[in-house]
């Protein structure tokens, strides 16, 4: 009996000697503070590196432990496949909210936890985020997309419609972003059709023959990646159904691309946070959201180095104005005169979302069909 | 049912013939189950069983965004039925067979001259910087790639330079055929170069003395030693060139599609994993019969060979 | 006899224009990384270390490093001791279900790693294996067993078969045969195929992004940058793998040299 003891004592010692080998250098580092708690997080690239979360990692003591997806149909098999708890924070766009609540993955949430004051009128019920009465999802960043193009081979006034797509400047130099939803949605607003996913089989026949008829101007199809580079080499020179979230990262860079929004109207993008379902720290994760909903996280989110976005509150605008008024000039976010919100109010901008009428699979056939023409 | 190989006609001997009677049969077993066990068991626990899986998946449906169990035959029906799966399916087919016979034919001589002209030091150096590349990204070097085959590349400044029109290469066929090249050609030397290092000099030696060309040598002596070897580079290369998506996506910029280009695009279709499942028992059986007429034609040309 | 010179130079050549292509996108990929602009684009802009410094000071890349560097040597010493006992297995014995016991042993490279990461995924997980590193080891090694067993295969092949039998005629044990005749002659083949399946498994990502949770690796991180920003970071990330991994290759080669050295020195002696 006592030898066995002894024996476990000293097993213990071992193993807590071997710890404090381990763990070393993190103490000596910081000898004051507890290990930090983490936090664990599900996003596209760029929402959980340093620029956007070193401020709330050291206020809080926080480790955001993070998991980047590079689509969002990945990240719906990855979260259906992992078990439950794996995520405390989901970023995602806003087409997958619904998804994700399809497939109960996420968490109901509490209004009065969120600052939905500041937010602009049209934000505070985002259609996407709650399901009737039910809030899932709290939005943080949003953007626009119209017509990205190369300011060398098209002017803006070139830009204003979608009809140069077909001009002979770009034959063999339109690249598509390879995502259905933006580039049927885009050609739907061309068509004219005042709500762009919600179509009668004789629009979505038309808009997908309109689409079809591209084909010989095409150059290839590209994912984030392909779209940033082909942009910036200039061996595109035009592509629809993307936006500022693209060329703002290439101008940084001294590219000549611009993104316009068409006569024909342009779409948005939305992204937003959520709690995973079975999340084992809501409350770190709830604070991490009201974060990156504060003033000082919106201006973080604003001028993300991966891509720039603009934002929903105006304490966030206010703040951005302050501390970079370029940045707030360049994107729009103005207290005076015509500003990004403008687009949004007079109706040129519609939610980019899921078709209506015909299923996803309908769209995504076309899409195939399409790029094998 | 348990019996020894005797590929070379003048052993006579077999293992049971040297161990019987000095040890008790179930021991016997243990000395060949312990070399024959381990892949046996870790691939029918990690592989078969998801593989398995697979095909079970191919009859799931996608019920509000999430996979449902089911037996239903709609997967199979609407990706079969959609008449750009069978161009995409030959076009694939199509493009690994000729990025498999290019790639072997860029190969050999490189393999030639590894195993024959260079001793042993430097053949060990040569291998292991074949290997090299392969640590580090193929991602990486598929996107570098851009920076040389695009219109305003290196290739074409240096074209420009002397004095000649610029090529299309980038977002081309050619582009893609580069990428197949960064992937599989290092692989191909490698595995042609095992086969080649070891062909019995003797053989070469007897050629010559034969006073047979060099290139008849090569043809009619190298080649078929070397048979293995060369259908196993050429049958890894069809592999991996016909599931790979990277080099399509980022140097062909996804036009024409290839089937891995399809799988993804099926998985953004409301996580229509079911259909990719499809595409890929497809692709599975395709290489499964590639690489078993492949390794049959490997041994019986060698078996003539011999004979 | 100026025919016999002529071809080893012009084999000479190809092979160098082989290297070349081989060695082409990482040495640009080098310069890319030295390079103040973001995008890979000419005329080159200033010089800059700037992507460097970021990759060193990002606790994130270094912890993937770890993470890739375990995951690639227990995969690659566990692929090729499956590799060589499936190569040997095949090279000796003739049994009921081989060709079975093959497909299997060689099934894995044909199954599209996107699906394949997601079935292991959803697999793994019903084992409570998924989300840790050893989940990427179990997958990984499923991948790359086939790899190392085709190239120790095409090694056994060119051994003459009487040589074991011999041994063992000779009254030592087929373990013993094992040790001293197959294994010194399979070694270099040993060698190779650990390297390879090291370097396939740590250049993986489509798999590993599925298995490995919230551990990230060096080449999901690379897919993420790439598909994410697109930063001159993966082309430092490159560089450094690519000079690690060549300062290995010349390690070995002086161990291998100096070893070989003293060899002879004691032959000499011995004599």
């Amino acid at each position: 009996m006592s030898k066995q003891i002894h024996r476990r004592t000293v097993l213990k010692a071992a193993m807590a000697g071997a710890g404090l080998i381990g763990a070393g250098p993190l103490l000596s580092a910081r000898p004051a503070k507890a290990a930090p708690e983490e936090l664990t997080m599900l996003s596209w690239y760029g929402h959980a590196e340093p620029d956007a979360v070193a401020e709330f990692e050291e206020v809080n003591n926080v480790r955001i432990k993070k998991k980047y997806y590079v689509g969002g149909d990945q990240m719906l098999a990855l979260l259906a496949q992992s078990p439950p708890g794996t995520y405390d924070v989901i970023l995602t766009d806003r087409e997958y909210v619904e998804q994700l609540v399809a497939a109960d993955m996420i968490e109901r949430l509490s209004p009065e936890d969120y600052p939905f004051d500041d937010f602009f009128p049209e934000f505070q019920k985002f259609p996407g985020h709650w399901m009737g009465d039910d809030l899932y999802s709290v939005m943080i960043r949003f953007g626009y997309l119209g017509l990205s193009y190369n300011t060398a081979v098209l002017t803006e006034k070139d830009a204003m419609s979608y009809a140069v797509m077909w001009d002979d400047k770009v034959k063999g130099r339109v690249g598509h972003f390879d995502w259905h939803l933006p580039n049927f949605g885009v050609v739907s607003q061309f068509d004219g059709n005042a709500d762009p996913f919600d179509l009668s089989d004789d629009r979505w026949q038309a808009v997908q023959d309109r689409v079809f008829s591209l084909k010989p101007q095409v150059a290839g199809y590209f994912d984030y990646g392909g779209v940033l580079s082909s942009l910036r080499s200039g061996e595109v020179a035009a592509i629809p159904g993307i936006g500022d979230w693209i060329t703002g990262v290439l101008q940084r860079d001294g590219a000549t691309v611009a993104t316009a929004i068409p006569e024909e109207g342009g779409l948005m993008w939305a992204e937003s946070l959520s709690i995973g379902k079975g999340s084992r720290r809501p409350d770190l994760a709830q604070r991490f959201i009201q974060y990156m909903t504060s003033p000082a996280g919106q201006v973080r989110t604003a001028k993300l180095q991966a891509y720039p976005a603009l934002l929903p509150t105006e304490g966030g605008w206010k703040a951005l104005q302050a501390s970079d008024p370029d940045e707030a000039a360049r994107q729009g976010m103005v207290a005076s005169g015509p500003n990004a919100m403008d687009l949004l109010r007079n109706g040129r901008i519609k939610p980019r979302a899921l078709p209506v009428r015909q299923s996803l699979e309908a769209w995504n056939d076309a899409w195939s069909r399409y790029k094998n023409l | 049912m348990l019996s020894v190989t005797n590929r070379s006609p003048g052993a006579v001997l077999s293992a049971t013939a040297v161990s019987r009677g000095t040890v008790p049969r179930f021991a016997r077993l243990i000395y060949p189950l312990a070399w024959a066990t381990p892949m046996a068991a870790w691939q029918t626990l990690f592989f078969v069983v998801p593989l398995g899986f697979l095909i079970v998946l191919t009859f799931w449906k996608v019920e509000n965004y999430r996979l449902v169990a089911a037996l239903d035959p709609v997967n199979w029906i609407a990706v079969y039925g959609t008449p750009y799966f069978w161009s995409v399916y030959l076009r694939t087919c199509a493009m690994a067979a000729g990025a498999a016979a290019l790639i072997s034919l860029i190969a050999f001589p490189c393999a030639y001259f590894l195993a024959f002209h260079l001793d042993k030091g430097a053949r060990r150096l040569a291998v292991l910087l074949l290997i090299t590349p392969f640590f580090t990204s193929y991602l990486v070097r598929v996107y570098t790639w851009q920076a040389f085959l695009g219109d305003n590349g290196l290739i074409n400044a240096a074209l420009q330079g002397a004095g000649r029109e610029p090529v299309a290469m980038l977002n081309t066929v050619f582009g893609t055929f580069v990428g197949y090249a960064t992937l599989c050609l290092p692989l191909v030397v490698l595995l042609q170069f095992m086969s080649l290092v070891n062909i019995d000099r003797s053989l070469i030696e007897a050629a010559r003395n034969l006073r047979c060309p060099p290139w008849r040598t090569v043809w009619a002596v190298i080649v078929p030693s070397a048979r293995v070897g060369l259908v196993l580079g050429a049958t890894f290369a069809f592999i991996l060139t016909f599931g790979d998506f990277v080099s399509p996506t980022y140097l062909g910029g996804g036009n024409p599609p290839t089937l891995g280009i399809l799988i993804t695009d099926f998985t953004k279709a409301g996580n229509q994993w079911p259909r990719a499942a499809v595409v890929a028992v497809t692709m599975v059986t395709t290489l499964i019969l590639v690489a078993f007429f492949a390794v049959r034609f490997a041994y019986k040309t060698r078996r003539r060979s011999h004979g | 006899m100026a025919d016999r010179i002529k071809r080893p130079a012009a084999l000479w050549l190809y092979t160098g224009g082989i290297y070349l292509f081989v060695f082409a996108p990482i040495a640009a990929s080098f310069v890319f990384s030295l390079n103040a602009d973001r995008f890979p684009t000419l005329p080159l802009g200033g010089f800059s270390l700037d992507w460097y410094a970021r990759v060193f000071t990002d606790p994130a890349v270094w912890e993937a490093f770890s993470h890739s560097a375990l995951a690639a040597l227990a995969t690659g010493v566990l692929a090729t001791f499956l590799g060589f006992g499936a190569a040997y297995t095949d090279y000796r014995y003739k049994f009921f279900g081989k060709s079975a016991y093959l497909a299997i042993a060689l099934l894995p490279p044909t199954v599209p790693v996107i699906v394949l990461g997601l079935s292991m995924l959803a697999y793994l997980s019903r084992l409570a294996l998924s989300g840790a590193l050893y989940s990427i080891v179990i997958a990984h090694a499923v991948l790359c067993a086939p790899f190392a067993m085709a190239i120790i295969r095409l090694r056994l092949s060119q051994m003459d078969s009487a040589l074991e039998a011999a041994s063992w005629n000779l009254g030592a044990g087929p373990w013993r045969a094992m040790r001293h005749v197959v294994l010194p002659f399979a070694a270099p083949s040993l060698v190779s195929a650990l390297f390879l399946t090291m370097a396939i498994s740590f250049d993986e990502y489509a798999i590993a992004w599925f298995v490995s949770g919230l551990n990230e690796t060096v080449p999901v991180r690379v897919l993420s940058i790439l598909q994410g920003s697109v930063s001159p970071e993966i082309n430092a990330i490159g560089g450094i793998v690519f000079l690690t991994s060549i300062l290995l290759v010349v390690a070995a080669q002086v161990v291998h040299l100096r070893s070989s050295r003293r060899d002879a020195r004691s032959a000499r002696t011995g004599d």
